[in-house]
C-alpha cells in the first residue's frame, strides 16, 4: 500500500530544546491515524513539518508521494491548532478565497461553498462578515475551509480543542465521513478518549520521541490486564484482607467501587477467585486498559507509576473543560 | 504564481476597498486644499481701523515735513498700489495669463494690510517735557485720534555734531499693543525722512541716488531642446520636493499597510490556515505585490492631481516625462526594500505597538533625504550627493532629488544607482523572507534585534 505520509529520522530543535527526535512515521493511504501525547510532546511540530510550515533539521519527509507538502498542498486539508479568520472578510469570500488557494476554482465553486455552509447548518451566513459570527460558527467555517477542496489527506491538529459538545460531535462525524470517502486522516490530540473513539491506529509521542506506533486493536490485545474493578456486596466491607492476598499490589477506592491492581505475572482468574472468597462481591470484572493506561505505563516503564505521578500524567491527557461533557460518555 | 496573484489581489482589494483608505486618500488632498483656501482667512488679522496721531519731537526742523508727507493717507495708498503693481509684474506669465494668481496676491495684500490708516503727525517742541507727552500713549483710543506713538529725533540725526563718528537716530515710544505693521509704517516714514534730510544736507538729490542704486528684476530664460521657457525658480525648488514627497508617501503607505495586515493575520491566527495552502515565501511575495499596487495607486492619484495642476497653469512643458519613468522605477526599488523590512517586522511582532521599536530606524533612514534636501539641491553633483545616491536604502530618494534638480546627474550614475537598488531589493527580500518564515508562527515575547538576527541564521 502506498504511503500518504512517510517520515524518516526527522529531528527538529528550537534553540536548546529538541522538539522532535529521530521520528519515523509511516501513514498508509486511507488510514485514520491518531497522533497522541501530552501538551508539549512534539505533535504540532511534527504536523507543521509534515505541512512544510517548519523544516526539519535532519531526516526526510514524503507527503502524498512528494518530497515536500509544498508540492502537494492542493491535495491536503489542514486544520491548525491555532486557527483564525479574516475578521472583516465575508464568510463566502473567505471560503472561496481559501478554495482558490487550494487550487479549487471554476464555476462550481460558489455552489460548493453554499452547499458546505448548508451542510454545517450555516446557510444564510455567506454574506456576513466573519467577525459577526459566534465562536462556534467561526469554528465551523474554519473546518469548511480545511475540507472544501475535497483533500486526499486531512491533517488536523488538536481539532477538538475549544469546541463545544455539538461542534465536537459534528467534527467527529465529518472526520468519519471524510475517512469513508477515502481520505487519509491524521489528527493530533492530547485527549486519549477522542483518539480511542475515532482512530484505527495510534502513534504516541512523548518528549519528542515516538513511544508507540500500533493499531488500536493491537494495543488492546497486547496489554496485560492487571486491574480489576471490585464492588463489595456490603458497601462498608473492609478490604484489608484483600490487600494481604498474594499478587495484589494496590487497592484504591474510586467512584463507589475499588480498583485493585495486580502484580505483573499474576494469574488474573486465580486472583479474582481469591478476592471474591475474601470479601463477598456485588461485582468484579477485569478493567479494560485505556490509552491513558497505556501511556502511563509506557512513560513510567516497568517500575510503574506512583499514584501522584500517574494522576498527573492522566490529567495531561484529559479533555479541556469545554469538551469534557462530550467526552464523558 | 496563481496563488501569489490571488493573495496579491485579496491584499489589494482588502486595503483599497475600505472606508479608511478611501477617506485617507481623499482626506489628505482635501486637507491641503482646505489649508490653502481657509488658512489665509484664519490668519486674517488685518490691522484695526487706525485714526490717531504721531507726536514728533524734531530739534533738527528738517524731518517733520518728510514724515508728515510720507504718512499721509494718499501717500500710503499710493505705495500700496505700487506694491500691487510689482506683484503683477513678477507673477510668472503662465499664471498671469490665467489672471488668477495676480488677483489672489493683490487680494492677499489688501487682506494683510487692511484699511489705509490715518496717521496725523503733530509737532512737539524740542524743549518740552516728555513725560506728559508719553502719558497720552495710554489715553484715548487708536480709532478716535488718540496718540499712537511719540518719536524723538536726535539733534545729530541729520547733521553730525563735532566729534561724532556716526549720525544720531531717534527714539520711539509706542502705545501698548499697537499693531506692528503701523509701527513699521511709522519707522519707515522716520527712516525715509531722516535719510532724505541727510542726502539734501549733503547737497544731493534723494531721487537721483535711488535711481542710481536700483535695478529692475531680471527674469532668466531656460533653454531646452524643445524651446525656450521662462525659468521658474519656484518650480525648480518645488518639483524635487514634490517628487520626493510622492515617492515617500507611496512607499510608506504601501509599507505601512503591508506591516499592519501582516500583524493582523498573525494576531488573528489566520496565518497558519494560509500556510496550509501556500508557502511562507508565496504568502510574503503575494502580500508585497498587493501592497505594491496600493502604493502605485496612491502615487498615480497624487501624481495625477499634480499633473492636472501643472497642466492648468501651463507648466507641464517644464517636466521631463522620463522623470515619471524614473519615479516608478525608484518607487519599486524603494518599496521592495522598505516594504520587505516592514513585512518582516509585521511577522516578527504580535501587535502594532511592538512594531514601533523596529520602525524607528526605518523612519530615521527615510528622513535622511529630507534633512539633506537643500544641500543636495544646491549642489546636486557634489561628492556627497553622488555617494548618497549610491547608498541603499536612501539611494532612490537622493537620486530622484538629483534627477529633478536643475543639473541632473550623468546617465551612467542613474543606472548604477538602479543596479545597486536592485541588488538591495534582492538582499532585503532574502533577509525578510527568513524573518517572515520564522516570525509568523511565534507568539509571545516580542523579539529583539539580536533575536531577528538569530532567526536569519536559523531559517
Amino acid at each position: 500500500m502506498a504511503h500518504a505520509i512517510d517520515l524518516r529520522g526527522v529531528t527538529k530543535t528550537f534553540g536548546a530544546k529538541v522538539a522532535v527526535r529521530e521520528l519515523d512515521l509511516t501513514v498508509p493511504e486511507g488510514a485514520l491515524y491518531g497522533l497522541i501525547g501530552p501538551n508539549g510532546a512534539g505533535k504540532t511540530t511534527t504536523i507543521r513539518m509534515i505541512m512544510s510550515i517548519l523544516f526539519p533539521d535532519s531526516g526526510a519527509i514524503s507527503v502524498l508521494g512528494q518530497r515536500s507538502a509544498l508540492e502537494a498542498k492542493q491535495r491536503i486539508g489542514y486544520l491548525p491548532e491555532e486557527r483564525g479568520l479574516y475578521k472583516k472578510m465575508r464568510v463566502g469570500s473567505f471560503l472561496r478565497y481559501m478554495a482558490r488557494l487550494k487550487g479549487y476554482s471554476g464555476p462550481g465553486l460558489a455552489a460548493r461553498v453554499s452547499e458546505w455552509l448548508a451542510r454545517l447548518d450555516l446557510a444564510g451566513v455567506e454574506g456576513m462578515r466573519c467577525e459577526g459570527l459566534s465562536k462556534g460558527m467561526q469554528q465551523k467555517v474554519q473546518i469548511i475551509a480545511a475540507l472544501i477542496h475535497g483533500p486526499d489527506l486531512l491533517i488536523l491538529d488538536e481539532p477538538f480543542s475549544g469546541l463545544d459538545p455539538v461542534s465536537t460531535r459534528l467534527l467527529r462525524e465529518l472526520i468519519q465521513q471524510e475517512h469513508r470517502r477515502g481520505a487519509t486522516v491524521i489528527f493530533s490530540t492530547h485527549v486519549m478518549v477522542q483518539a480511542e473513539q475515532l482512530c484505527d491506529h495510534i502513534v504516541m509521542i512523548n518528549d519528542g520521541r515516538k513511544v508507540l506506533d500500533e493499531s488500536l486493536q493491537g494495543i488492546r490485545g497486547k496489554l496485560d490486564a492487571r486491574s480489576l474493578v471490585f464492588e463489595p456486596l456490603a458497601p462498608s466491607a473492609d478490604l484489608g484482607l484483600v490487600r494481604t492476598l498474594p499478587g495484589v499490589r494496590q487497592v484504591v477506592q474510586a467512584d463507589g467501587a475499588y480498583e485493585i491492581s495486580l502484580d505483573e505475572g499474576t494469574d488474573v482468574a486465580r486472583a479474582m477467585h481469591q478476592i471474591v472468597g475474601a470479601v463477598p462481591a456485588a461485582r468484579v470484572e477485569i478493567k479494560r486498559p485505556t490509552l491513558e493506561d497505556v501511556f502511563v505505563e509506557i512513560v513510567t516503564g516497568p517500575r510503574g507509576a506512583s499514584a501522584v505521578e500517574a494522576e498527573e500524567l492522566r490529567a495531561s491527557l484529559r479533555p479541556d473543560r469545554p469538551a469534557r461533557a462530550e467526552a464523558a460518555p | 504564481m496563481t496563488k501569489m496573484l490571488q493573495i496579491a489581489l485579496r491584499e489589494f482589494l482588502s486595503t483599497v476597498a475600505t472606508k479608511g483608505f478611501i477617506f485617507g486618500m481623499l482626506f489628505t488632498p482635501l486637507m491641503i486644499g482646505i489649508m490653502i483656501a481657509v488658512m489665509p482667512l484664519l490668519f486674517n488679522d488685518k490691522p484695526p481701523k487706525i485714526d490717531g496721531e504721531l507726536a514728533l519731537v524734531d530739534p533738527t526742523g528738517q524731518v517733520l515735513d518728510g514724515v508728515r508727507s510720507y504718512l499721509e493717507r494718499e501717500a500710503i495708498a499710493a505705495r500700496r498700489d505700487d506694491f500691487k503693481q510689482q506683484i503683477r509684474e513678477q507673477t510668472p506669465p503662465q499664471l498671469d495669463r490665467l489672471g488668477v494668481t495676480a488677483a489672489v496676491a493683490e487680494n492677499a495684500v489688501e487682506q494683510a494690510l487692511g484699511e489705509v490708516p490715518s496717521i496725523h503727525v503733530v509737532a512737539v517742541d524740542a524743549g518740552a517735557d516728555l513725560e506728559p507727552e508719553k502719558a497720552l500713549l495710554y489715553q484715548g483710543t487708536i480709532e478716535d485720534g488718540g496718540r499712537l506713538a511719540l518719536a524723538v529725533v536726535r539733534p545729530n540725526a541729520v547733521h553730525k555734531a563735532a566729534g561724532d563718528e556716526t549720525f544720531g537716530t531717534y527714539e520711539l515710544f509706542v502705545r501698548e499693543k499697537l499693531d506692528d505693521r503701523i509701527v513699521d509704517e511709522i519707522k519707515d516714514g522716520l527712516r525715509h525722512s531722516i535719510l532724505d534730510a541727510r542726502v539734501r544736507g549733503a547737497g544731493l538729490d534723494h531721487g537721483w541716488i535711488t535711481e542710481l542704486t536700483s535695478m529692475e528684476r531680471v527674469r532668466s530664460t531656460t533653454v531646452t531642446v524643445t524651446g525656450e521657457l521662462e525659468t521658474n525658480e519656484l518650480l525648480n525648488l518645488l518639483l524635487p520636493a514634490g517628487f520626493m514627497i510622492l515617492l515617500l508617501l507611496s512607499v510608506l503607505m504601501g509599507g505601512q499597510y503591508l506591516m499592519t495586515t501582516t500583524i493582523e493575520e498573525k494576531s488573528s491566527r489566520v496565518v497558519e490556515v494560509l500556510l496550509s495552502a501556500v508557502s511562507p515565501m508565496q504568502l510574503m511575495t503575494g502580500k508585497i505585490l498587493g501592497q505594491m499596487c496600493v502604493g502605485l495607486l496612491v502615487m498615480l492619484v497624487y501624481a495625477g492631481m499634480g499633473i492636472v495642476g501643472l497642466v492648468t497653469f501651463a507648466l507641464f512643458g517644464l517636466l521631463d516625462l522620463w522623470l515619471f519613468a524614473y519615479l516608478i522605477i525608484f518607487y519599486l526599488i524603494a518599496y521592495f526594500v522598505l516594504g520587505s523590512f516592514m513585512a518582516a517586522i509585521g511577522a516578527a511582532v504580535n501587535e502594532p505597538r511592538e512594531a514601533q521599536a523596529f520602525m524607528m530606524p526605518i523612519m530615521l533612514v527615510v528622513m535622511i533625504p529630507w534633512l539633506l534636501w537643500m544641500p543636495i539641491l544646491r549642489d546636486p553633483n557634489s561628492l556627497f550627493a553622488t555617494v548618497a545616491s549610491f547608498l541603499p536604502p536612501i539611494n532612490t530618494f537622493v537620486m530622484l532629488l538629483r534627477l529633478t534638480s536643475t543639473t541632473p546627474p550623468p546617465f551612467w550614475q542613474v543606472w548604477i544607482s538602479i543596479g545597486i537598488g536592485l541588488a538591495s531589493v534582492y538582499a532585503a527580500l532574502w533577509l525578510a523572507a527568513k524573518v517572515f518564515r520564522v516570525g509568523l508562527l511565534l507568539h509571545g515575547k516580542p523579539p529583539s534585534f539580536s533575536t531577528l538576527i538569530r532567526w536569519v541564521r536559523m531559517a
